[in-house]
């Protein structure tokens, strides 16, 4: 996969539905109460939000369909929901594995053996950095420094940090991922619920 | 240091330094337009800049150095974004930015494929300008990832992209979003994979591209341009002429080699179109040497076109004129001319048949479209025409639209009246269909088809209720109104409501925003003309104006945005039958006698016939000969079964075409007629605009441009006219309508001129500014009246549909049928919403039958929630389904024109076996 590749869309549509795809009311009501932390006519504020509840919700991506109706919720066009979501690297816009490690590989990490973490889940997992398991189980991705340097080296699966990590750490934690029916998710704490 | 000169008291001159010279600051100038005014566009390089678009700062190539004192210390900023201080110092070549700017340019040339020689744009790219503007001799960034191996999109009919191009200035999107208004391009990704995309990563041809080509002109590169190779410069010449695909009026620069036209720009200096322009205008051009095209006079025999030469055709013709005029007289005569001609043009065509067959038999186009208009604002303000020019949108502060679908009819202005809405300030869509423009409208008003006088007299109602008038106005400039404010008030809102179908509560919003405005516009389409209340809508439209006092300064006024290219030209050189050139009556005996001696020739004073009472008196054997320039009317009149009745009844029928036209088919004698790329001469827009044609390309070989063939015959039948040339029949012009007194060839420059132009040259921007051409402006108070067609045949026929235009196609499409915008939009189709078509078991897609009490056609459905449930919408630009088969000849009471946009009708899934041939 080349860098160019990487952000290109997918077209498939997600498992959950397509066409007629919608919010659930739950969700809805959340959304419908972010936009009302900003003024009127300013709801595109509301898009990053919007978008990690969308991500959420359907299966841990953004897809087409899945963008096109977070424009029609907020009342903005299309391309300003691509545009917003291509850029921010926690937005996918393929369907992933069920469990997206992110580790990290700047330089407190690297140093701290960063490189040999990768490799490692690398080899168990037999897929390369950016790539994801033929079983739609595991997504591996490297990423910058995510703020954790005193820890190192870490990673990142949904919005848990494991942190000083180890082989044998990480060997435990792939496979509690392995026998999980979870997916990963950075609102695993309900973020906006908390309002 | 004083950096202020005092002249007088308060009059401050505020001066900034360029090189240590100072020079005096424009307010609200920014550091690189500062620069440019003294030292000449080419002071500073720039590369995300752009004529029409905002100031940016995103590639740094424009920084200059600027200082507090002179020769202080420097900061580097970027010029194109940066307002110019007073009293700073600027240096906009010094080494610093020098050394800058080159390695700027460096980094961009490490991801830009350096095969110069073999690019569109070689020589004319503005990177390669920059480079070699600063120098680069050499990249001394070692080779790393790179983006060259990006793939071209050729998806689309016209648009082209080839990313390995790009450089990431952003002037493609932001033409897109500030021009076109379109939201199609954009930047994905961050970083090194920052990348211009089309919707979500999609092609042209599938995106919501309407391909206008804005995008493709403003990149500075060819990573996005079209099939034309608009920006290579393989042309031998560019020759600026005037668009004829609608009323804006866009200018157009275009490239011609050896004979042969390769491609169209829109030009920046153009004040109708700064740089923009739709893919009509830019890209449907290949018509003019279509193989269709008519390349000799045909004259038909026994039912078949023979081939004939000019003289031959001329000398049948003039027989048979003469035959007829002599057998039953000249009234047996009449003519039609074409809005899409020259002023010029339409000049002679009405000499010709006033002074030389002798009757007042003729009419144009503006019969069937702005009639009313014509007719309504002449009795309101005297004057049938726009007050107010489009420019003036950058000053109102409220816009109203009316029956008026300008994003696909008037493409350039739609983008226009779409970036006013999106800048939030209050606009008021009235239209029975939720067109593009309303999505971004404050206020749509989504009334029933045909209830406009109901519609406006509540906004009348609701704007008195609120004491919204504006007093001062009404009693200095206006009379009647006390009358009109009673009838108003009669109203009964609850009834007006029932009638519309439009919530009161929307209806008062938007009409206390229209009033209360400080400067309001309203614009109004065939929506408002094509009623059987046409004209007194239009009226209404005036007196809204009068009454909020919208009338006599910039940002005000009524605008009807004009159909064909020069509708408005056709009418002022008097193709009318009540008014001749330049407006005045026929039947007033001064002016007679005026034109008599004009003229030199006898000329009847009685009113000739409007273009239905044609058809009528033809039927009736009261006309036996017609002369058609450049109009189908056999595709786009309504009625088509009765129309075409009336053409082969008659005895000698002439067409001047480009192409077998469903009319051309019906003549007797057709002759090839010239596109406006091989004439020169004038047009005038929907703003009064007079501008220059210039011919690009000669006449292809065996046509005539239309105005030599007028005179040929003019000639032929023995009235001495000069051969064709836009300079002296311009001049005669000018001695005859007042209004154009001051208009010479010469002088026109590439801007033209709006009417009235003064003797002395000068035109005029805004209308009425003083005073009424009639004294004062007049409240007419009218009373809704149910279109006849409903009444008579609502029961049976209970869906009304009414008929609209699309982007790419033009009226009967006889031009942009025979260019690619044919793949783009393939077919007529029907706007029909999901309610009505489950009812009737129609899917997206289906053909529907759709029948009228005249007739029935087959046509494709579209579920859409454009309509309301009861409506339907369609096009007639597709002789295949000749839509007007069902289209009613009601017509407006006062001016004629037909009702299209409310026709009865059912309808019925159909496998597309109805489809009737004419």
């Amino acid at each position: 996969m080349n860098e160019t590749d990487k952000n290109n869309i997918s077209k498939a549509t997600p498992p959950s539905g397509a066409g007629g795809l919608k919010f659930s009311n739950e969700t809805m009501e959340l959304v419908k109460s972010i936009i009302k932390r900003y003024p009127e006519g300013k709801q595109k504020s509301a898009l990053l939000p919007t978008l990690h509840l969308a991500q959420a919700e359907f299966d841990g991506w953004l897809s087409v369909p899945v963008m096109d109706h977070v424009a029609e919720v907020l009342q903005i066009k299309p391309i300003e929901v691509y545009e917003v979501a291509s850029f921010y690297s926690m937005f996918n816009l393929k369907p992933g594995g069920k469990c997206l490690i992110e580790v990290c590989r700047t330089s407190s990490c690297w140093l701290r053996g960063a490189e040999d973490i990768i490799h490692h889940i690398e080899k168990k997992l037999n897929i390369k950095a950016g790539e994801t398991t033929p079983d739609g189980k595991f997504t591996l991705k490297t990423v910058e420094c995510l703020g954790s340097c005193g820890t190192a080296p870490m990673l990142q699966i949904g919005e848990q940090y494991h942190e000083n990590l180890t082989m044998d750490k990480v060997d435990s934690l792939l496979d509690t991922w392995k026998n999980s029916d979870k997916h990963s998710t950075y609102l695993d704490t309900n973020t906006f619920r908390k309002n | 240091m004083n950096n202020t000169i005092t002249l007088k008291p308060k009059q401050e001159i505020k001066l900034a330094y360029i090189d240590n010279i100072p020079y005096e600051i424009k307010d609200g100038e920014t550091i690189l337009s500062f620069v440019k005014r003294y030292k000449g566009k080419k002071a500073v390089p720039t590369l995300c800049d752009a004529p029409n678009l905002d100031p940016f700062g995103s590639c740094r190539v424009c920084s200059v150095d600027v200082a507090l004192a002179k020769d202080g210390p420097v900061k580097t900023q970027a010029s194109c974004h940066t307002p110019v201080m007073p009293g700073s110092f600027i240096y906009p070549d010094s080494d610093r930015v020098q050394k800058l700017r080159k390695n700027i340019v460096e980094l961009v040339l490490t991801d830009h494929p350096l095969d110069c020689l073999t690019c569109e744009v070689n020589n004319n790219c503005e990177l390669q300008e920059v480079a070699a503007r600063v120098g680069v001799r050499d990249v001394r960034y070692p080779a790393g990832k790179n983006h060259l191996d990006r793939k071209k999109d050729l998806s689309h009919p016209y648009m082209t992209s080839d990313f390995s191009k790009c450089i990431n200035c952003f002037r493609c999107v932001r033409a897109c979003d500030e021009v076109q208004g379109q939201f199609v391009l954009s930047m994905a990704g961050r970083g090194f994979d920052s990348h211009i995309v089309k919707g979500q990563e999609t092609t042209f041809n599938l995106s919501d591209c309407v391909s206008c080509g804005a995008c493709a002109q403003a990149c500075p590169t060819s990573a996005i341009s079209d099939v034309f190779e608009s920006k290579s410069i393989v042309a031998d010449k560019k020759v600026r002429t005037i668009c004829t695909y609608c009323g804006v009026g866009c200018n157009l620069e275009v490239a011609v080699k050896g004979g042969i036209i390769k491609s169209i720009q829109a030009p920046y200096d153009a004040e109708v179109n700064t740089g923009h322009t739709c893919l009509k205008g830019r890209f449907a051009f290949s018509f003019y040497n279509h193989p269709e095209r008519i390349k000799t006079p045909l004259i038909k025999r026994n039912g078949v076109f023979e081939e004939a030469s000019w003289d031959e055709a001329y000398d049948f013709i003039a027989k048979e004129l003469t035959r007829i005029k002599t057998d039953h007289g000249s009234d047996f005569i009449a003519g039609i001319s074409s809005a899409r001609c020259t002023n010029e043009e339409n000049y002679l065509m009405q000499k010709f048949i006033r002074a030389v067959i002798g009757t007042n038999n003729i009419d144009s186009c503006a019969r069937v479209c702005h009639s009313p208009t014509a007719h309504g604002m002449q009795e309101t303000f005297g004057t049938g025409a726009a007050t107010n020019s489009i420019v003036d949108l950058k000053v109102t502060d409220c816009i109203m639209v009316i029956g008026a679908n300008a994003t696909d009819a008037h493409p350039v202005t739609g983008a226009k009246l779409k970036q006013f809405a999106l800048s939030g300030k209050p606009s008021i869509v009235i239209d029975p269909r939720k067109i593009e423009l309303a999505n971004y409208a404050t206020y749509h008003l989504q009334l029933r088809p045909g209830t406009n006088v109901a519609l406006l007299n509540m906004m009348f109602y609701f704007i008195i209720e609120a004491g919204l008038e504006d007093k001062n106005f009404i009693a200095a400039r206006t009379e009647g109104y006390e009358a009109f404010r009673k009838n108003i008030l009669k109203l009964d809102m609850n009834e007006m409501e029932r009638i519309t179908g439009v919530d009161r509560e929307l209806v008062k919003k938007a009409a206390i925003a229209y009033a209360s405005a400080p400067k309001a516009m309203s614009f109004h389409g065939l929506g408002v003309t094509e009623h059987s209340q046409g004209s007194f809508t239009v009226m209404q439209i005036a007196d809204l104006a009068l009454i909020t006092g919208n009338i006599g300064r910039h940002g005000v006024g009524v605008n009807p945005l004009r159909g064909q290219n020069n509708v408005q030209g056709a009418a002022d050189m008097g193709c009318q039958p009540h008014q001749g050139a330049g407006y005045y009556s026929v039947s007033d005996s001064l002016n007679h006698e005026v034109y008599e001696n004009f003229y030199q020739a006898k000329l009847p004073m009685h009113k000739g016939y409007k273009i239905p009472e044609m058809f009528n008196a033809s039927l009736d054997n009261k006309l036996k000969a017609m002369w058609v320039i450049g109009e189908d009317i056999a595709q786009t009149d309504p009625n088509t079964h009765k129309v075409v009745a009336a053409l082969n009844n008659l005895e000698l029928f002439v067409v001047q075409e480009l192409f077998m036209t469903e009319t051309a088919k019906l003549a007797t004698v057709i002759l090839p007629g010239a596109s406006f790329f091989e004439k020169s001469g004038t047009f005038t827009n929907g703003e009064r605009r007079i501008q220059a044609v210039h011919q690009v390309v000669e006449p292809l070989k065996g046509t005539k441009v239309d105005g030599q063939i007028i005179v040929d015959i003019m000639n032929k039948m023995g009235y001495a006219q000069p051969d064709y040339h836009p300079d002296n029949v311009l001049k005669e012009i000018s001695q005859i309508v007042q209004f154009f007194e001051g208009v010479k060839w010469d002088e026109l420059g590439i801007n033209g001129k709006q009417w009235p132009v003064n003797k002395g040259g000068k035109g005029t921007q805004v209308l009425h500014t003083k005073g009424f051409m009639s004294g004062k402006g007049k409240f007419i108070y009218k009373d809704f009246a149910e279109s006849q067609e409903l009444i008579d045949h609502g029961k049976e026929y209970p869906y009304i549909i009414t008929t609209n235009r699309e982007l790419e196609h033009y009226n009967c499409g006889a031009m942009t049928r025979r260019t690619k915008n044919v793949l783009i939009n393939t077919e007529d189709v029907l706007l029909i919403c999901a309610e009505d078509a489950a009812k009737h078991l129609i899917n997206d897609g289906d053909m529907v039958c759709v029948e009228s009490p005249r007739g029935k056609v087959d046509v494709r459905a579209k579920i859409t929630d454009e309509v309301k449930p009861g409506i339907l919408s369609s096009t007639f630009h597709f002789p295949e389904v000749m839509l007007n088969n069902i289209t009613s000849d009601v017509h407006d009471s006062e001016a004629m024109c037909p009702e299209y946009k409310v026709v009865a009708c059912t309808i019925r899934k159909s496998k597309g076996k109805y489809k009737e041939k004419v």
